[in-house]
């Protein structure tokens, strides 16, 4: 059977930041070839990027998180079946629990709600309200939504951003979504010490002679190059999603987004908002290969220009001995990058703009699942 | 008998054994349970597909670069629609997660020759993609060694040292000692117990087994040391006693 997964590998400079800082305000870091990086987890990047798919994704393409399942079904019956109103909370409640959801009715709402949040498709409520208007014909409602299996309506027709990066219900393992992405913690490709910005704040109405501040402290951080990695599972998504065209949105959102975001942390302190110097994307069909080995020997180089051109040359090095090493060789691949100091990486693939490279792996991905299916 | 060796590295791996809540924690080496079911993912096996085959390999590991402990402080939010359309982001419980970082492992199973080969053949070419014990720790390269003709304990002690070539350039020393973790035998009765086998990855009832686990050493060559012999230390020779 044909595999296809999607390596994204990204070189990125930010200025003094923080972008994602520990319980003491400090810069998450870790050490990588017995130095310390500058590090952003994977759960800020993954955030960032589901933020960022509201700007590429309709909402009807997107999940939503709530407890609110039984109101949110209610609406949905009523609107699917408008002589159902009176009768649309008490279905969609024996619906939620066929599922397997035990809801309970909080004390000052209306509409009962599960005990936790759920995160489902748009696609999914549609599904469940069409199962519950015809048990509502039947005499007894909780056999009809039995026979209707409506576990597997839970389970079917995924959102992008859920396919992407799964579904966990605690009681209800089996309707739980395996993520078709994997997304690596950012690390810096150099050693990095954290800094301290100390600062004071004068207080504007303070007129007397002998003013001082009226508060002071300090804010940590660091500036670095980034290597940041993800990757896709094509097939995995695929069958999370059961539908050829999502797949490929899906792909498209995903590069798209998880190339242009930013996790939010400090922004407005430093306004560190930058684009990537490099985005490489190779296409593979035997296994996903992080290149995170290229800089375990870090990148030492106290000039800014300097650092990006040998984390560059050292990112082809890498590419280049595993593909000597171990004959992985990809079925495509593509560069988008800025500047002179990243040219080599065009040996690696084509040179596009990102909008050209989104539009090239969304072909690429939407063919192979043709073919797949 | 035949072995299948993998190499364990990158910038974070974790490998709980006791994880509960929201204190997420790792062993300092890979586990059996994380290993088996990183080699399951690799052939396909489904969470509630069944395991013997599996656990019923024998497996140790060896630590050839032991990382740094890592806790990583994790927050999450949770969105909530407001009545003017905004979205709005609430608290949920923080949670504390370790990692192992900076490190290198070398792990190995041990079982038929069939059964082996196909272990190797699925990790050069996963159906699920592989992590180190958590979804955020892709392994950095390759992790396939290969199949090789020996026990285990025999492919413990002699495949070559698998560190960086900086650390290894920084030991200096012509060999160097490794610690080894392994499933112990039968007749072995110093072991210690872990509840560390995997029986069943069903999300619904995950369930382990306990196995006994032998601790010890192997000394391997460092094809970076640049020592010379040390000669006996005899400080009574400058006095000329």
């Amino acid at each position: 059977m044909s595999r296809t997964m999607i390596d994204i590998h990204v070189l990125q400079t930010v200025p003094p930041s923080n972008l994602n800082r520990d319980d003491t305000e400090s810069p998450k870091t870790a050490v990588y070839g017995g130095v310390r990086r500058s590090r952003v987890s994977s759960q800020a990047w993954k955030r960032a990027t589901r933020v960022d798919f509201e700007s590429h994704l309709d909402s009807s393409e997107l999940g939503t998180r709530t407890k609110r399942v039984v109101e949110w079904l209610a609406e949905e019956i009523t609107a699917q079946a408008p002589e159902l109103e009176s009768r649309a909370t008490e279905l969609a409640t024996e619906t939620i629990k066929a599922v397997g959801i035990e809801v309970k009715a909080p004390e000052k709402e209306t509409s009962p709600q599960s005990g936790y949040l759920l995160f489902l498709s748009r696609r999914q409520i549609q599904n469940l309200a069409g199962a519950a208007i015809e048990a509502a014909e039947t005499d007894d409602v909780r056999k009809a939504l039995k026979e209707a299996k409506v576990k597997d309506l839970a389970d079917r027709e995924h959102s992008v951003d859920i396919a992407l990066f799964g579904r966990m219900v605690a009681d209800q393992a089996d309707i739980n979504v395996d993520a078709a992405a994997q997304v690596a913690h950012a690390i810096s490709v150099h050693p990095v010490e954290t800094e301290f910005d100390y600062y004071t704040a004068v207080d504007d109405r303070n007129q007397d002679h002998e003013t001082g501040a009226g508060m002071i402290g300090t804010v940590e951080f660091n500036s670095s190059t980034l290597y940041r990695y993800a990757t896709i599972d094509v097939n995995r998504l695929a069958d999370n999603l059961g539908d050829t065209t999502a797949v490929r949105r899906a792909v498209e959102a995903f590069l798209e987004s998880f190339v242009r975001s930013m996790p939010s942390g400090k922004q407005n302190t430093f306004a560190n908002r930058t684009l990537p110097e490099a985005v490489v994307v190779l296409a593979r069909d035997s296994q996903p290969i992080n290149l995170v080995g290229a800089f375990e020997n870090p990148v030492r180089e106290p000039v800014h220009s300097g650092r990006v051109k040998r984390a560059a040359d050292a990112l082809l090095e890498e590419a280049q001995e595993i593909e000597r090493a171990y004959g992985e060789q990809p079925i495509d691949s593509w560069v988008t990058r800025v500047g002179e100091d990243t040219a080599s990486l065009d040996e690696l693939g084509s040179n596009v703009s990102l909008t050209e490279m989104v539009t090239q792996l969304g072909e690429l991905v939407g063919t192979r699942a043709e073919e797949r299916s | 008998m035949t072995v299948v060796a993998l190499r364990l590295a990158g910038p974070l791996q974790a490998w709980g054994s006791r994880s509960r809540f929201v204190r997420r924690e790792t062993e300092k080496a890979p586990t059996k349970s994380g290993v088996i079911g990183m080699v399951a993912a690799a052939k396909g096996i489904r969470r509630t597909d069944p395991l013997e085959e599996l656990a019923d390999l024998r497996f140790g590991v060896r630590i050839d670069q032991p990382g740094q402990l890592l806790r990583d402080f994790q927050t999450a939010q949770r969105p909530k629609k407001e009545k003017d359309g905004t979205t709005s982001w609430s608290s949920l419980p923080l949670s504390q997660r370790y990692y192992v970082s900076d490190a290198v492992f070398l792990a190995v199973l041990e079982g038929e020759r069939r059964l082996v080969e196909d272990i190797d053949e699925a990790v050069r070419s996963p159906e699920f993609p592989l992590y180190l014990g958590r979804r955020s720790c892709p392994p950095a390269g390759p992790v396939a060694l290969g199949v090789f003709d020996s026990g285990l304990e025999e492919a413990l002690a002699t495949l070559p040292w698998m560190a960086g070539t900086r650390r290894q350039q920084r030991h200096r020393a012509n060999t160097v000692r490794l610690t080894t973790v392994r499933d112990a035998h039968p007749d072995e009765t110093d072991g210690e117990l872990v509840q560390d086998i995997p029986v069943s990855f069903d999300p619904n009832r995950r369930q382990y087994a306990w196995r006994t686990i032998t601790r010890g050493t192997v000394e391997i060559d460092n094809p970076h040391g640049t020592a010379e012999k040390a000669e006996e230390h005899d400080p009574m020779a400058s006095l000329g006693g």
